[in-house]
């Protein structure tokens, strides 16, 4: 597959945001994933193996995220299936962000919002 | 966070849920994903968490299915931006609005705490009693009975037409497993009570005279040691030998593993324990243990020409009991050419096992099974009126709505999603209501060792089936005359105009649970009628005050008739000089026991053809018998003290059989041959009334008596008549009875008043049961008409109104709105009698004295409820009378 700018994939959906955030800081396998992005979205977003796995199949294929090359773990099941960020999904994930910061500062100087205390 | 090495199976299993390009990929991630949220913390530790996980477990399943439908394979993230397509527009509104619709319906329901309480209460009852009865036509009449091949297991009985069961000769039976060619094996059965001594006190168990191929053919597994050999029980050379079930093993043994080998004394016999049979097989006729069939308690059972046992079979695969029998009755009729002399022979029936066990529940349960659905569909009928009202009160909502763009589909689809949600949750409450109403039905019915009643996955795949039907059935009418709505009209006007028509689809629907309701009360009043007729029936005796127990003397000990006579009068002589007794008798088959026994006949001046001589029912009774059940005498005098062993044989017939062989004449002095072998001739002596012998419903029929003392056998039963409460002097009975013989076993002490409650009992649970359905049913239907009609009032306020205003009194605006209920209530009746009609001619061969369109029932029902009716909807038209025209106009 070629590459394609990051722009390409903009905007990501709720599900893909949330995966690639989760990933930020470290590598994990798939229930760490959705309790993390349930943690992390205060229990907003909640997802299921089917949302979930879903959301990897084509996020692998789009390369912003790959397997972790199986490995012995001290701390875990090896049987697990680890994913972290491609540099290219990191990438990514900055332009949403970016581009979704615009959209709250846009929205903060049309004053839907209050700024954050 | 677990670390199971292996998914488990259940959660592989639930990865089959999710759609093939995940599993591919995924499976094993999808089932540890499972896994994991299942033993969560924060679900584990919630009593709702499991619900709360499958919730969400199918919601997630679903929408990947239909992500899975729209995309057909994977794709990259690739989310368009600007101009979405059609379809992706779908995929985004799919799973997120059908949560969406459910979080509203949530929200609806918190809303409306009246109708959610009316409709999940309604639904709980109606989904609760389809599953309790499910559960017992799934346990009784659907899953397969617990052994191999169960559709090839027969019993094999005599039968003629005024007997279904009769039992067959032994070496009959032996002939016709040896000759057959439509059987793999035949199998000798006789169960009845065995004497158990050597213990602390006599007991009794239930045995099983069987040959080694019986326990071989309903493939029984051992728990320990092993089955019978045919040489064991090979007649003529059969050994003492006994296989016990697991559970008389765990109750005379304690399970103890050495009881194998230990000796028994059953019958006074000692019998050598060989094996314990599996916990798990059930004796299809209750046994407790087996016993070889050359254990008889009777000499005779070896005789061909004396009937004393039944077979089950094990037909060749793919062979129907048809054919079966078909072979069997030539084979029986071959040996009645081959043996005249050992009498006239029975034909041959071959039954299904199943039928045998469970045939006579059958008919009543389907009745059950039928008021229960009709239940049902009443609730459905109730709520799909409930939604539909709630629909038209929200047409200004809706129409606001759907003006704001939603489309109509969509708002179906919410109606239906909150039916849908209803109907789950009152599933899973009917489940919990109806488990706990199948452990009390179970205590009320006999049930077969065979047939356990338990709720399994068939049953709850079938609650889950009705729940899903009955949510689509009452959530459909909403739905589709809900959503359409004329937005300018509904828009414009307060409420619905006064032209609607009258007879709507609301009122169409009251009709239909209006007369549902009638053939089920219908049904109840037949059945109730049928009871009290029953009750009232006359038994031909007075139970009340009367002490019954039965006793068998063991052959080996009792082994001439000089010791069986010895015992018998010393009994009776202990029994008499107990105090507060008036009077004993000895019998040999109680009234309504479930003993009695068959003999042809022929009366004086009535030759008859051999082979078809008339039956009659023979009870041999001591003298005092009839003074002790209070059975009139009618004629000529009781058995006494002269009519003894060697002289002239006497008996007294009852009314039944003197007028239909004596008609006009008198019968004492007449003489009857009873055929045998031998025959013997017995001169009447005396004439008294019919009794219920078998049944209570039964028709009078032939019966005679013989003297116990002339013809004495070892079954005996004792009838003891008291000066007060019968139940007191059960253990003065037994303590009589062991002080003539301190080995011998008294068992079955119960008053004749409990036998004619037994016999009542299946009646009078069908009775409660339909009476409760049908009492729920018209609560249901009141509900319901005054639902309707109170909406109906309130939609026609500004009709009324206007009326009233041109000068119609109050009166006639109630008068005007009763009409429209009338309309209903006449519809109701109309097809409610003619369904009332066909239910009675379905159960009228289970009624007793009462016609399948019994007048009563029939004008008294309708009657009732169109009465019932009428006030529910009067309640709502008072209301009418009170409209004033000045505020109606106003609000125009």
């Amino acid at each position: 597959m070629t590459r394609k700018s990051p722009e390409s994939l903009l905007p990501l959906t709720p599900a893909v945001l949330h995966i690639l955030l989760a990933l930020a800081d470290g590598e994990r396998h798939g229930y760490a994933i959705a309790q993390e992005v349930e943690a992390m979205s205060e229990g907003q977003v909640r997802m299921g193996p089917g949302t979930l796995y879903g959301s990897i199949l084509r996020m692998t294929s789009s390369e912003l995220v790959e397997e972790v090359v199986t490995r012995r773990r001290e701390d875990g099941d090896e049987r697990r299936r680890y994913y972290r960020l491609t540099p290219f999904g990191r990438r990514v994930l900055v332009r949403e962000v970016a581009r979704l910061d615009a959209v709250v500062a846009l929205a903060r100087r049309k004053s839907l919002l209050q700024a954050p205390a | 966070m677990s670390d199971h090495p292996r998914p488990t199976r259940r959660s592989r299993l639930l990865a089959y849920c999710y759609p093939r390009e995940l599993r591919e990929q995924y499976a094993d991630d999808i089932a540890r994903f499972i896994d994991d949220a299942r033993l969560d913390p924060r679900y584990r530790d919630d009593p709702f968490g499991p619900l709360r996980v499958t919730a969400r477990l199918s919601a997630d399943a679903l929408s990947s299915f239909f992500s899975s439908l729209r995309q057909g394979s994977p794709r990259p993230v690739r989310v368009a931006a600007a101009h979405p397509s059609l379809g992706q527009r779908i995929r985004s509104i799919s799973m997120v609005a059908l949560m969406k619709d459910v979080r509203f319906a949530f929200r609806g329901f918190i809303r409306r705490p009246a109708f959610t309480a009316v409709a999940l209460g309604t639904l709980m009852l109606g989904i609760g009693a389809n599953t309790a009865i499910f559960t017992l036509v799934n346990a009784l009449l659907l899953r397969p009975l617990p052994y191999e091949h169960p559709e090839q297991l027969v019993t094999i009985w005599g039968t003629s037409d005024a007997q279904k069961q009769l039992l067959l000769s032994l070496p009959d039976i032996v002939d016709l497993r040896e000759r057959n060619r439509t059987f793999s094996d035949i199998g000798v059965v006789r169960t009845m009570s065995v004497n158990l001594t050597g213990g602390d006190r006599p007991d009794r168990v239930i045995g099983s005279f069987v040959t080694a191929s019986t326990l071989r053919l309903l493939g029984a597994k051992m728990a320990a040691g092993r089955r019978f050999t045919d040489d064991e029980t090979a007649l003529g050379a059969g050994q003492q030998v006994a296989v016990l079930s697991y559970a008389a093993w765990m109750a005379r043994f304690g399970g103890r593993p050495d009881a194998v080998g230990k000796t028994m004394i059953l019958n006074g016999r000692p019998h050598v324990v060989i094996g314990v049979t599996a916990a798990d097989f059930l004796d299809p006729f209750e046994a407790e243990l087996w016993l070889p069939i050359t254990s008889a308690p009777s000499r005779q059972w070896y005789d061909r020409s004396n009937a004393s046992v039944w077979a089950i079979g094990r037909l060749k695969p793919g062979l129907t009991p048809e054919a079966g029998q078909q072979d069997l009755v030539s084979l029986e009729a071959q040996l009645q050419r081959e043996h005249p002399q050992s009498g006239a022979r029975p034909s041959v029936s071959v039954m299904n096992l199943r039928e045998q066990l469970v045939g006579n529940s059958r008919f009543m349960l389907l009745v059950l099974f039928g008021a229960v659905l009709a239940v049902l569909l009443i609730v459905c009928v109730n709520l799909a009126n409930l939604q539909l009202i709630r629909a038209s009160t929200r047409a200004r909502e809706i129409s606001l709505r759907a003006a704001l763009g939603a489309n109509r589909a969509h708002l179906a689809i919410q109606m239906i999603v909150e039916s849908l949600m209803l109907s789950l949750i009152g599933g899973v409450l009917g489940v919990v209501l109806g488990a706990w109403a199948v452990k009390a039905l179970v205590g009320l019915l006999p049930i077969a060792n065979a047939t356990p009643v338990h709720v399994d996955a068939w049953v709850l795949a079938f609650t889950f089936a009705i729940a899903v039907v009955t949510g689509l059935m009452f959530g459909a009418p909403a739905a589709l005359f809900g959503s359409r709505i004329n937005l300018q009209d509904a828009l414009r006007t307060r409420t619905e105009s006064a032209t609607a028509r009258r007879f709507n689809a609301r009122n169409a629907l009251v009709a239909a649970e209006l007369s549902l309701c009638i053939v089920l009360l219908a049904v109840a009043g037949l059945l109730t009628r049928s009871l009290v007729r029953l009750q009232h029936a006359n038994t031909g005796f007075d139970p009340d005050n009367v002490l019954t127990a039965e006793l068998r003397l063991p052959s080996a000990k009792y082994d001439d008739s000089t010791k069986v006579e010895l015992f018998m009068t010393a009994a009776l002589e202990r029994l008499r000089e107990l105090p507060g007794v008036a009077s004993v008798a000895l019998i040999d088959a109680i009234p309504l026991s479930g003993n009695f026994g068959m003999m042809s006949y022929v009366a004086e001046g009535h030759a008859q053809p051999a082979g078809a001589e008339p039956v009659t029912q023979i009870t041999n009774a001591s003298d005092g018998y009839f003074r002790t059940m209070r059975i009139p005498q009618l004629a000529g005098r009781d058995f006494d003290s002269h009519d003894r062993v060697g002289s002239e044989r006497v008996a007294i017939v009852n009314q039944a059989f003197a007028s239909k062989e004596w008609p006009g004449e008198s019968a004492i002095g007449k003489s009857v041959r009873l055929i045998g072998p031998p025959d013997v001739n017995v001169r009447v002596v005396g004439v008294v009334g019919n009794v219920k012998q078998q049944t209570l419903s039964e028709h009078d029929s032939p019966q005679l008596y013989l003297d116990k003392m002339q013809a004495s056998g070892i079954f005996a039963s004792v009838a003891m008549r008291t000066l007060g409460d019968p139940d007191a002097r059960g253990k003065a009975l037994r303590e009589a009875i062991w002080s003539v013989d301190p080995d011998q076993p008294v068992w079955k002490v119960r008053s004749m008043s409990a036998l004619v409650r037994r016999d009542l009992a299946p009646a009078k649970l069908s009775v409660n049961l339909i009476g409760a359905f049908a009492a729920l049913a018209i609560v249901l239907a009141v509900i319901g008409v005054y639902g309707v009609m109170s909406f109906s009032v309130a939609q026609r306020t500004r009709e009324v109104g206007i009326r009233m205003a041109l000068g119609a009194r109050g009166s006639q605006a109630v008068l005007m709105v009763l009409r429209s209920g009338l309309e209903v209530v006449v519809v109701a009746v109309a097809v409610g009698v003619a369904g009332a009609l066909a239910a009675g001619r379905y159960l009228e061969s289970r009624l007793y004295n009462v016609g399948a369109s019994d007048p009563v029932t029939m004008v008294t029902v309708p009657l009732i409820l169109a009465l019932v009716a009428m006030l529910a909807s009067w309640l709502p038209a008072r209301r009418a009378a009170r409209v004033d025209p000045a505020i109606t106009l106003r609000e125009e």
